[in-house]
């Protein structure tokens, strides 16, 4: 009987990246084994475009005076990010119940690079949502050009990453996947409407406002009409910051997020 | 020979509990060393287990790992262990070998590719030599949650191995495997500890799988009630006011010294 030894690769940097990809590609891997995700992630855009966005679309934007077509279509694109990262990271905990955390948990690794991984691979179906939303503001007649196509798509890895952070501190203390599917619709419908993927927030005021600039989603959301409505008239009416005060608060809340999610997810597996 | 592993005065009290799981105990393993922690149910085993492992966090007390603290050194402590969980900690919907993967990449064993035959000569080398030895070659391709439970048992060998560790923690290893597979596995487990110098934490019910180990730790109620090899435990044992006696196997001294009231130990 043979023993053999593989060498290991000593290059920390070589060991977090593969274990970012490592675990990206295992929540792939398990999206394309599920089709049942697959089709969620399609549907999900039919109700949320299609249903709300639609009838709002119809009967209550006649005074507007900016496209609210394409600027619902930019807004749901973004929530339908944020939203299905954030329900797809909700398989740590899963991860949790099954014991495959401890797996994760115990190898010599960043627990930062398990959490970007699993954040990046919830982002693969949350890109599934994405063309979801664009199969159906299609059939609704509503647009968007390849280019301001493509400008979303490069912030996309920005938006999930700050939705997937965002979700971790929920996830970081809940251990029942059914209480963290409900924690985390429950946290991430409100911001749908509160940081204005559907209906324009300029004018909220008192409460509504203040909640709105604590939501990560609100200057992401913001930061996407910036760059698809440059140089466009009603840039001042939809736009609400400076894209440099977008980035700022999304790189401040996302890296803040991140670190207290990644400590309460390690701590309550160690802590008991 | 050198400390591999070093515990001094641990205690575990768990949040809300009302008294220490594991109660201040202090014991070591040398490089090399086969070592069983034996207890009954809920003794202290997988609590112990768990802090050596860092998956838990210690109240108070020392341990230290191939010389590194397990709580301040963590990461190197992991570099250096392999475990087999006392749970199946398997990703029920990937593939067998795709869990083994896994585990590889996380390990650094080498780069992750999205199928088995793109992984490199060396890792699927390796995978088949194992396999083969816990006789799972026929299922690396099937789903984990379609593997019986002895199955899963012997996959998880296979992944606890795949690196090479300096310390194999195994919690109750064998639990579900047949005759069989149990042999061909301490074969194994035996054969990488004299190539490799690995040392081997192990806590079984299976008694008889400590019967060949260096030394034996006994825990029960948190303490530690003996430390000893197998020879003097059995030994040790008589019955007051009978000379000493040397019981047939680890099993009956350690049920007789358990039973405890019949039984006086001469350590």
């Amino acid at each position: 009987m043979g023993v053999l030894i593989m060498e290991r690769k000593n290059s920390r940097v070589f060991r977090e990246l593969n274990t970012i990809l490592t675990v990206t590609a295992r929540d792939v891997t398990l999206l394309f084994k599920s089709p049942g995700s697959l089709i969620t992630s399609l549907a999900m855009p039919l109700m949320m475009m299609g249903m709300i966005g639609g009838n709002l679309m119809q009967n209550m934007t006649g005074g507007l005076n900016f496209d609210f077509g394409s600027f619902m279509l930019v807004g749901m694109l973004v929530a339908m990010l944020f939203m299905t990262v954030s329900m797809n990271m909700t398989s740590l905990v899963e991860d949790r119940e099954t014991d495959f955390n401890q797996e994760m948990l115990v190898s010599p690794v960043s627990r930062y690079s398990i959490v970007v991984g699993k954040i990046l691979g919830a982002s693969f179906g949350a890109l599934v949502g994405m063309v979801g939303t664009l199969i159906v503001g299609l059939m609704m007649g509503i647009t968007l050009s390849a280019g301001k196509l493509l400008l979303i798509l490069a912030l996309s890895p920005l938006f999930c990453l700050s939705g997937g952070a965002m979700a971790m501190i929920i996830i970081g203390v809940i251990k029942s996947r059914r209480t963290a599917n409900m924690a985390v619709m429950l946290f991430a419908m409100p911001q749908m409407f509160l940081s204005g993927a559907i209906i324009p927030i300029n004018h909220s005021d008192g409460v509504l406002m203040v909640l709105s600039r604590f939501m990560p989603m609100t200057y992401c959301l913001d930061l996407a009409r910036a760059v698809v409505n440059t140089g466009s008239p009603e840039y001042d009416s939809i736009v609400m910051f400076n894209p440099m005060i977008n980035l700022a608060a999304i790189a401040i809340l996302t890296i803040v997020c991140l670190i207290a999610g990644t400590y309460f997810f390690a701590r309550s597996e160690k802590n008991r | 020979m050198s400390k591999v592993i070093e515990v001094n005065n641990l205690v575990k009290q768990y949040k809300g509990a009302k008294e220490p799981s594991v109660k201040g105990i202090s014991f070591s393993v040398n490089s090399g060393e086969f070592f069983a922690f034996l207890g009954p149910n809920g003794a202290g085993k997988t609590t112990t287990i768990s802090i050596l492992t860092t998956m838990l966090s210690k109240t108070s007390g020392e341990v230290r790992i191939a010389g590194f603290d397990v709580e301040k050194d963590a990461r190197q402590v992991r570099e250096k262990i392999g475990i087999i969980f006392q749970q199946p900690s398997l990703d029920p919907n990937l593939s067998a070998e795709e869990n083994i993967r896994f585990h590889a990449c996380l390990y650094g064993m080498c780069a992750y590719y999205p199928t088995f035959r793109l992984m490199p000569a060396a890792y699927r080398k390796k995978v088949a030599e194992l396999a083969e030895i816990v006789g799972l070659q026929d299922v690396l391709s099937k789903p984990v949650k379609k593997l019986s439970g002895g199955m899963q048992r012997k996959l998880e060998i296979i992944r606890s191995l795949i690196h090479t560790p300096d310390v194999l923690f195994l919690d109750e290893p064998t639990q579900g495997l047949d005759a069989v597979s149990r042999r061909s596995l301490w074969e194994y487990i035996d054969e990488t500890r004299k190539h490799y110098g690995t040392t081997i934490f192990l806590t079984t019910h299976y008694i008889d799988e400590a019967e060949h180990v260096d030394n034996v730790c006994i825990i029960n109620n948190g303490e530690i009630a003996v430390c000893a090899p197998p020879e003097e435990m059995k030994r040790a044992v008589s019955f007051d006011p009978a000379p000493k006696i040397c019981l047939p196997s680890l099993e009956d001294a350690y049920v007789e010294f358990l039973n405890g009231d019949t039984v006086a130990w001469g350590f």
